[in-house]
């Protein structure tokens, strides 16, 4: 009985999720939604940090707390709380929707934690499948534009097509061994990773987590759905869900032991693919969000790298990247929302002036770009060292010199938006971007992580390698 | 490499006292624009202080690293912070104070955006002094980007011709340098086994195979010669100096293409000297490419800024040509130039800038008689010229002289090319001050004034090290010597083609005129 307590968490997050089910049933009054949305997320939060030394499995060796999962439920439940903070101005939903959006976030919020605690495939599934479910819906619940249809259908029909191939994966895996317990499939994998069926089984399983992170062939939702979303919803799929993402590729890419040279080259081409594709694509993009939705996949390539290198170090790396692109994310999303009039999307011109207009957002975003660039001394430097570094302790030079070179290329794109922050002069007079106090605080905290990240980030690395240091054989 | 720990942190004091500028600029409230010059003019006179102070405490007979500190940043990952100079490092520290507060001081009539200005130049010094005395793989890169980054904002904000194109073609040209640095850097630490960044430490313990030093040297030679203005790395150059503001320009021109140099020399040449020789035939041709290449284009030009912009191109080429030829009296020269050409792109950059101020152009052809309205101004213009050309008695002489020198021994095909077009470039130079400064007085040009007496300053300050090292070379080339000569000798026999007993006695021979 006392092993609820491990899933005290989740059930939370559920409950949170069944009182918006009951604001949904009553009139709608967005003001109530909001606050409600506030506190419980807050509340969860500390709840989730609170837990974060719990350690066990329960039901029956299918879900696994460890400090692994625990803290990357924190960063989910932050992304969450946090894509929650920029649902003041909540104009890109129509406000009788106000309670199921947030009862959907909540839903995909539980649901993520659940797939970071999966060590069986078919909670792996269900899980995934639950995350995916809610976005689908989210992404459809934009106000107004007939627009939404097409991508939020497109996303749905990819999304289904990713998971049925990782389906038939993971029936491969399950045929081959005779189990779905990760824990068995960890000390028998490694020694048949070479077998065909072993190996088919294993990168058809994978579709599902490229699709969810967008990594190279399985992308071509996100650009689509990040501009048709509502801009939260936009923001969650940018922090939260690449989190959950990296953290269960992580797991599954840890489950072969870093022994399989053909899977690694796998990982290889797509994580050259996707970086390569996704810078060059956001290379000409005006609207920004399909800009950060193209700099996601190229950023994905990135991640992959440390993931490919399946020692301690890349593991750890791709933890720290997945921090680090949490925070990064969120701050351009956080401009998006607060330079864009009525939850409309917008181009990169619209931030003429930003530096004047607002000028802490000007500066959390000036570090926020920079950190996506992967320059020091910001988080996302760190984090990019990290990925390197364990790539060269493999002897990949030549992946690393590809990966800094689409930095470079990644850099363009990323001065014309700082361009357009601090130097161009908006036209006319411009609309005031009005930040409140706590939003101010909140780019405040923002740029001190950062700017820590980048700086000391001795701590965070060292709980990033305690963290993956159970994943390793 | 010898270690000597300081007894007080001044290395770290002068990027405190950078930092602190930095935080006091930003605190300002934002129309303070003679406070926030101010704070910057004292900031940049302290460091300047230290610098000076360090340049000249540097124990010559002792050599090795002194004023080391330590301290652990990153265990985990072997990463400290760890700052010291040599007789490397302390000229180029003695050039970045003269060259930040020369620029400071060169832009107290700026009245757009003061602070933000302010904010960035200090930024980007504060990441050029750490570049200079970091001692770890990680800081040194840190450093590096640090100060490449306020370079784009800079320009394009405060810029002229043609600014947005020249910033981004510069940042993205120097990030790509630092495409191949980071790589360069993270796969020595990967492939010595040895969990450090540490120069010093690398420099002991590891033991790189020939391979391995050959690939790295290779990734710094071309991430860092980017910014040193290798030729064909170089185009960056000169559109971005022709579109950055004068202080900038000076920053830019005087040091930030040192940075690039020292990099090279820092961690390719210390720790890949097999890289170093393995490719020093080929940084010969490419930097006699740079100097021919540099003057023949810059003859060519009609812009000043240009002109100068392709004269720096040439004088780095000199700083690359000494490296290559792996001599002590190479590295000396190379590292002499490297200071010798700072001051001087600086005064230069500095005069025509004031020039530009007064008279909105910089085409010669519209310029001339300017000596006759403005006769410091001229002579501070004429100053940088013939330092340019390397006459005799300014500094960037005997820097010339020196790498010249070694490689007439080491390469005497390619130094009988070099200085040909160096004498070219002499008579061009000449020409360029005719036009600009003598000759018939425009009368668009009749109602100048002429510079204000603390608007010299800075041009006094550079102008007067000029003509100092000039005068007093040896100040300068006895402290180059103690890192120098262990450099070469670290080399073992096989290279190091001669010591520098040649230079010596000349040296000695000039110096005995002095009483």
């Amino acid at each position: 009985m006392t092993d609820w307590i491990l899933f005290i968490p989740e059930l939370y997050t559920l409950a949170a999720a069944g009182v918006f089910f009951f604001f949904c049933l009553g009139r709608a009054r967005p003001g109530r939604d909001y606050a409600a949305a506030m506190v419980l997320s807050a509340a969860g939060l500390v709840l989730t940090v609170c837990s974060a030394g719990f350690e066990g499995l329960i039901f029956e060796g299918v879900y696994r707390v460890d400090l692994y999962s625990q803290v990357f439920k924190v960063l989910i439940y932050s992304g969450f709380f946090l894509v929650v903070c920029l649902c003041a101005d909540l104009s890109g939903v129509d406000e009788t929707r106000h309670s199921e959006f947030y009862l959907l976030l909540c839903l995909c919020t539980l649901a993520m934690m659940l797939l970071a605690s999966s060590v069986h495939l078919l909670t792996l599934y269900i899980s995934l499948e639950i995350s995916s479910y809610s976005l689908y819906v989210l992404v459809y619940l934009r106000r107004g534009s007939s627009q939404r249809v097409k991508p939020a259908f497109q996303y749905f029909v990819m999304g289904a097509a990713a998971s049925a191939v990782m389906l038939f994966g993971f029936a491969l895996v399950y045929g081959a061994f005779g189990s779905a317990h990760m824990a068995e499939l960890m000390h028998q994998v490694p020694a048949r990773i070479h077998e065909p069926l072993v190996f088919t089984g294993f990168v058809l399983s994978l579709s599902g987590f490229f699709f969810k992170l967008a990594v190279f062939p399985f992308h071509f939702w996100a650009p689509d759905a990040y501009e048709a979303a509502p801009h939260q919803v936009s923001a969650y799929i940018a922090t939260a869900s690449k989190v959950a993402a990296i953290a269960i590729l992580v797991r599954m890419i840890a489950l072969t032991g870093g022994q399989g040279d053909r899977v690694a080259w796998v990982l290889i081409f797509v994580s050259v693919a996707s970086m390569t594709a996704g810078n060059l694509a956001a290379l000409i993009q005006k609207d920004i969000k399909r800009l950060l939705a193209f700099s996601s996949v190229a950023h994905a390539g990135y991640v992959m790298i440390g993931i490919l290198s399946a020692n301690a170090m890349g593991y750890a790396g791709a933890v720290f990247y997945g921090l680090s692109l949490m925070v990064m994310k969120f701050v351009c999303f956080m401009v998006v929302v607060k330079a864009s009039d009525g939850g409309r999307n917008i181009d990169t011109e619209a931030l003429a002036g930003l530096h004047h207009r607002a000028p802490v957002l000007a500066l959390a975003l000036l570090l926020a770009l920079f950190g996506l660039a992967g320059i020091p001394p910001t988080i996302g430097f760190t984090a990019k060292l990290l990925v390197f570094r364990a790539a060269m302790d493999q002897g990949l030079l030549w992946l690393v010199i590809v990966a800094m070179f689409n930095v470079v290329i990644s850099l363009y794109y990323y001065l014309l938006v700082l361009k357009a922050a601090y130097y161009t002069e908006s036209e006319g007079r411009p609309r005031e971007v009005a930040l409140s106090v706590p939003l101010k605080c909140l780019a405040g905290a923002m740029i001190f992580l950062m700017v820590a990240g980048g700086l000391w980030p001795g701590y965070m690395i060292v709980l990033a390698e305690s963290m993956t240091a159970g994943l390793l054989p | 490499m010898q270690m000597h720990a300081a007894q007080f942190p001044f290395l770290s004091t002068i990027l405190l006292i950078c930092a602190c500028g930095l935080a006091l600029v930003l605190v300002l409230p934002k129309n303070s624009n003679a406070a926030v010059k101010w704070v910057s003019a004292a900031c940049s006179a302290a460091a300047l202080a230290l610098s000076v102070f360090l340049f000249v405490a540097y124990d010559r007979g002792a050599g090795g690293m002194q004023f080391v500190e330590r301290l652990d940043w990153i265990p985990s990952m072997g990463i400290s912070y760890l700052n010291g100079i040599d007789g490397f490092a302390a000229p180029m520290l003695l050039l970045t104070g003269i060259v930040f507060f020369t620029g400071v001081v060169s832009m107290w009539e700026l009245d757009y955006r003061v602070k933000e200005f302010f904010a960035l130049f200090i930024l980007l010094v504060l990441g050029v002094y750490g570049m200079f005395m970091a001692l770890d793989l990680f800081f040194i890169f840190v450093w590096f980007d640090v100060s490449l980054l306020p370079m784009y904002l800079l320009i394009v904000i405060w810029g002229s011709s043609d600014r947005e194109y020249g910033a981004m073609k510069l940042t993205l040209y120097l990030l790509a340098g630092s495409a191949l640095i980071l790589p360069g850097i993270i796969y020595l630490a990967a492939v010595s086994g040895l969990e450090t960044f540490s120069v010093p430490a690398l420099l002991e313990n590891a033991s790189f195979s020939g391979f391995e030093q050959k690939t790295a040297f290779l990734l710094f030679y071309i991430g860092f010669g980017i910014l040193a203005g290798v030729w064909p790395f170089h185009s960056w150059s000169p559109t971005g100096h022709v579109a950055a503001p004068t202080a900038v320009s000076m920053l830019h021109a005087g040091v930030l293409m040192k940075i690039g140099a020292f990099g090279i020399l820092r961690i390719g040449m210390f720790l890949c000297p097999a890289g170093w020789m393995y490719w020093s035939p080929l940084m010969a041709v490419l930097a006699v490419i740079g100097i021919v290449y540099g003057v023949m284009v810059g003859l060519r030009q009609t812009d000043l800024k240009f002109v100068i912009g392709y004269s720096s191109v040439s004088h780095m080429g000199i700083v690359g040509l000494g490296f290559a030829t792996m001599t002590v009296d190479g590295v000396n020269g190379a590292v002499f130039q490297m200071f010798a050409h700072g001051i001087m792109t600086a005064l230069f950059f500095s005069a025509v800038g004031h020039i530009y101020d007064r008279t909105h152009t910089r085409e010669i052809g519209e310029l001339g008689g300017l000596s006759a309205v403005m006769p410091a101004a001229s002579s501070y213009f004429i100053i940088a010229a013939l330092a340019g050309i390397g006459v005799p008695g300014l500094a960037s002489f005997w820097a010339e002289l020196l790498v010249f020198i070694a490689a007439f021994r080491v390469y005497p095909a390619l130094a009988v090319i070099s200085v040909g077009v160096l004498v070219v470039n002499a008579l061009f130079m000449l020409r360029v001050v005719r036009n600009t400064c003598f000759g018939p007085l425009s009368p668009r040009w009749a109602h100048l004034k002429d510079m204000r007496f603390a608007m010299g300053i800075p041009r006094a300050v550079l102008a007067a090290a000029i003509v100092f090292f000039g005068l007093m070379p040896f100040l300068m080339y006895d402290l180059i010597q103690t890192a120098s000569v262990p450099l070469i000798h670290s080399l073992g026999p096989a290279i190091g083609h001669a010591g520098p007993e040649i230079v010596e006695t000349l040296l000695t021979k000039l110096m005995s005129v002095w009483p």
